[in-house]
């Protein structure tokens, strides 16, 4: 029992992870069409940034501030330098360009950082017991901030003026435009959020497997994994498919096979978009033709 | 019309050119052989992609190494010229460094290359069409040398040998019930499998259990919990460093006190910067000396790598690189005359005690193309990895 406990929590805990960086996709996603491939990749270049930071003894909180600046002024700059110019409905313009950000991110914090992997300080030390099973304190923090970050973004979009002008902007840029929506303005503020949710994701993650120029590539594949079961265009459906994927990569692992862990987890997924292509949040889309 | 003509004429010269240059000259016309000037060695290396983490740090340590062979006079009074490709471990762009390297740098022998799936899709075109030495290659595998192929020599000890000396370590030391972690990938799970026969082999009433991640596991409590389960007298690590490191700080986490051992790729700085004070008294055998080794040799590494290369630290990873191209020197030293692919692959052929002072002595004949099969047994003490002993043999598999 302790078992299943452990691997549950813990598959909350890794899941929790991939639904903060399956949140940020989704939020810049809707607001500016865009499939952001190099989240990850500038969401490792801040926690470089991080870690210089606590390295020179400011704490790891401010490694954690510094981290969600960077990442947001870095995402700020590819999309006014880089996407903005490419102009709307250019989807896979935006994909390869966003493609080709994160390769040439990886290789400039491969060259300043060099490759080899980096230990990063947890934000809480310490491990709470349970029964015979123990947590560490770091994954009850990642849960409950994940949770609180689900709940803001949630409120955010849902209660605030700001959050209105957002999914006006996500159903129609050019009809926001006209009733008086700020799009580019929109624009901008979805890709601080979404870096900033990277950001806070990485710092949380690293801790757990070191600090290296790809250690996010295998978590944003579950991320993506995690938004299309929870669909593309649900906010909590992103986080809920994160956790999902998360928790069941560790009971597929535990009590199926480690070698099927991921095809269990995906054959999984495939079945439910099967049976509901919009995933388990998302809503259908119709267009007139 | 004529002037057309004689266009497309040089057109079709410079591609033939191109196209000569690329399909390669093979040993006879490569560079270095006759006379007095530079010896041309090459290496394709990952720098660039997740590999890079263990291919820069190789390189720089084998560059340290050349730069002050060079500047100590070199093999026999010749400057060795070692030039290195990106192949970032993908096998096509191996052979187009290995392409580049044969056809227009001219090497005469491929020195301290990384890389084994992208290494084998090269091999046809360096070993058998060009035929041209690989030797001293980082990594490798047991069907590359048995049977032995002419011209591909090993300095490391097999990943097989490893698992066995590792079995043996944990025997000798009391255990009797081994958990073996391992990655599911083939190429794990084979050297995982060498464990049990080995255990047994030290004593018959060791057993072993093992316990399969997905390759890329990043929460090793699932597994570590089954570990508890066991109840073993130790672990046995057949994993990737990074996931070692996360398996042991899981493991101190869940208060599993076993002792745990891995095999070479785990003997690194990687696995003591990430795992922290997990990794205390965590053993691993070793294909090299610690780096800590107080001899004259290991002295000579660190002074060679502040001096050579001060960016980078004097460790394994460092150290793996520095210590392919000084068995490689080693072996050139032997060779009286001209330095050619064939008289390179013949001295290695020859060479017998080899010694480096940093890597066991290597040893090789015409049926033997490995050089060694000693391991360093080490473990982690004050955060630092200290040596147990001297070089041990890895226990006889057949």
């Amino acid at each position: 029992m302790d078992h299943l406990f452990l691997v549950v929590v813990s598959g909350i805990a890794s899941g929790a992870v991939y639904g903060l960086l399956g949140l940020g996709l989704v939020i810049i996603y809707r607001a500016t069409d865009v499939v952001n491939f190099a989240l990850a990749s500038m969401a490792t270049l801040a926690v470089y940034v991080a870690l210089t930071v606590v390295n020179r003894g400011l704490g790891v909180w401010a490694g954690l501030l510094a981290a969600v600046l960077v990442a947001v002024v870095v995402g700020l700059i590819v999309r006014e330098v880089l996407l903005r110019p490419l102009g709307t409905g250019r989807l896979f313009a935006a994909l390869v360009m966003t493609m080709g950000v994160s390769l040439v991110v990886e290789a400039t914090v491969a060259d300043v950082w060099g490759t080899e992997p980096r230990a990063f300080p947890p934000l809480v030390e310490g491990r709470v017991t349970i029964g015979s099973a123990a947590l560490a304190t770091q994954d009850l923090v990642v849960i409950g901030v994940s949770a609180v970050a689900m709940l803001a973004v949630g409120w955010l979009f849902t209660r605030t003026t700001l959050g209105s002008a957002m999914r006006a902007a996500a159903e129609s840029a050019t009809t926001a435009q006209i009733i008086g929506v700020p799009a580019q303005k929109v624009a901008r503020i979805a890709w601080a959020l979404g870096l900033g949710l990277a950001a806070l994701a990485s710092v949380l993650y690293v801790p757990k497997v070191g600090l290296a120029p790809m250690v996010l590539s295998a978590p944003l594949f579950r991320a993506f994994a995690g938004i299309f079961l929870g669909g593309l265009t649900s906010m909590h459906g992103a986080v809920i498919g994160g956790v999902t994927i998360g928790v069941l990569e560790n009971l597929a692992a535990s009590y199926v096979s480690a070698n099927f862990r991921d095809t269990f987890v995906f054959v999984l997924t495939v079945l439910i978009l099967l049976l509901r292509p919009q995933g388990l949040f998302g809503t259908r889309s119709f267009e007139r033709v | 019309m004529t002037i057309r003509r004689k266009g497309a004429l040089a057109i079709l010269a410079a591609a033939l050119t191109l196209a000569v240059a690329a399909c390669g000259g093979g040993a006879q016309s490569a560079a270095g052989g006759d006379g007095s000037g530079p010896i041309t060695i090459g290496a394709w290396i990952p720098l660039s992609g997740a590999q890079a983490a263990s291919g820069v740090p190789q390189m720089e340590g084998a560059k340290a190494y050349f730069s002050w062979l060079n500047d100590n006079g070199g093999i026999n009074g010749r400057q060795v010229n070692w030039i290195v490709k990106d192949n970032a471990y993908d096998p096509q762009q191996t052979v187009q460094a290995a392409r580049a390297l044969v056809g227009q740098d001219g090497v005469v022998a491929i020195v301290n290359a990384n890389g084994v799936a992208p290494s084998e899709a090269a091999f046809p075109f360096v070993l058998d069409q060009s035929k041209i030495p690989i030797v001293d290659h980082y990594g490798g595998v047991a069907t590359w040398y048995d049977p032995p192929r002419p011209l591909l020599f090993g300095t490391q000890t097999l990943y097989e040998d490893q698992a066995a000396a590792m079995a043996q370590w944990a025997v000798e030391s009391g255990a009797r019930k081994l958990v073996v972690v391992h990655d599911d990938p083939k190429a794990f799970a084979d050297v995982a499998a060498q464990i049990g026969p080995a255990a047994a082999r030290t004593d018959a009433a060791a057993t072993t259990t093992a316990v399969p991640v997905k390759l890329g596991t990043t929460d090793f409590a699932p597994a570590v919990s089954q570990v508890k389960a066991l109840g073993g007298d130790a672990v046995m690590l057949i994993l990737p460093a990074p996931e070692a490191a996360a398996y042991l700080k899981a493991a101190q986490l869940q208060g599993v006190t076993l002792p745990a051992y891995g095999y070479a790729p785990l003997a690194s700085n990687t696995v003591v910067t990430l795992a922290g004070p997990a990794a205390e008294n965590f053993r691993a055998v070793s294909l090299v000396r610690a780096p800590s080794d107080p001899s004259p040799a290991m002295a000579q590494f660190r002074e060679v790598m502040a001096k050579y290369a001060s960016g980078q630290p004097a460790d394994y990873s460092t150290l793996l690189g520095y210590a392919n191209a000084a068995v490689f020197a080693e072996v050139a030293k032997t060779i009286q005359g001209p330095v050619t692919a064939e008289s390179i692959a013949e001295a290695y052929r020859n060479a017998t005690a080899v010694e480096t002072g940093v890597a066991p002595t290597m040893s090789f004949s015409a049926d033997r193309h490995v050089g060694t099969r000693d391991v360093q047994r080490v473990t982690v003490q004050g955060g630092q990895w200290t040596a147990v002993g001297d070089f041990v043999s890895a226990p006889d598999r057949s």
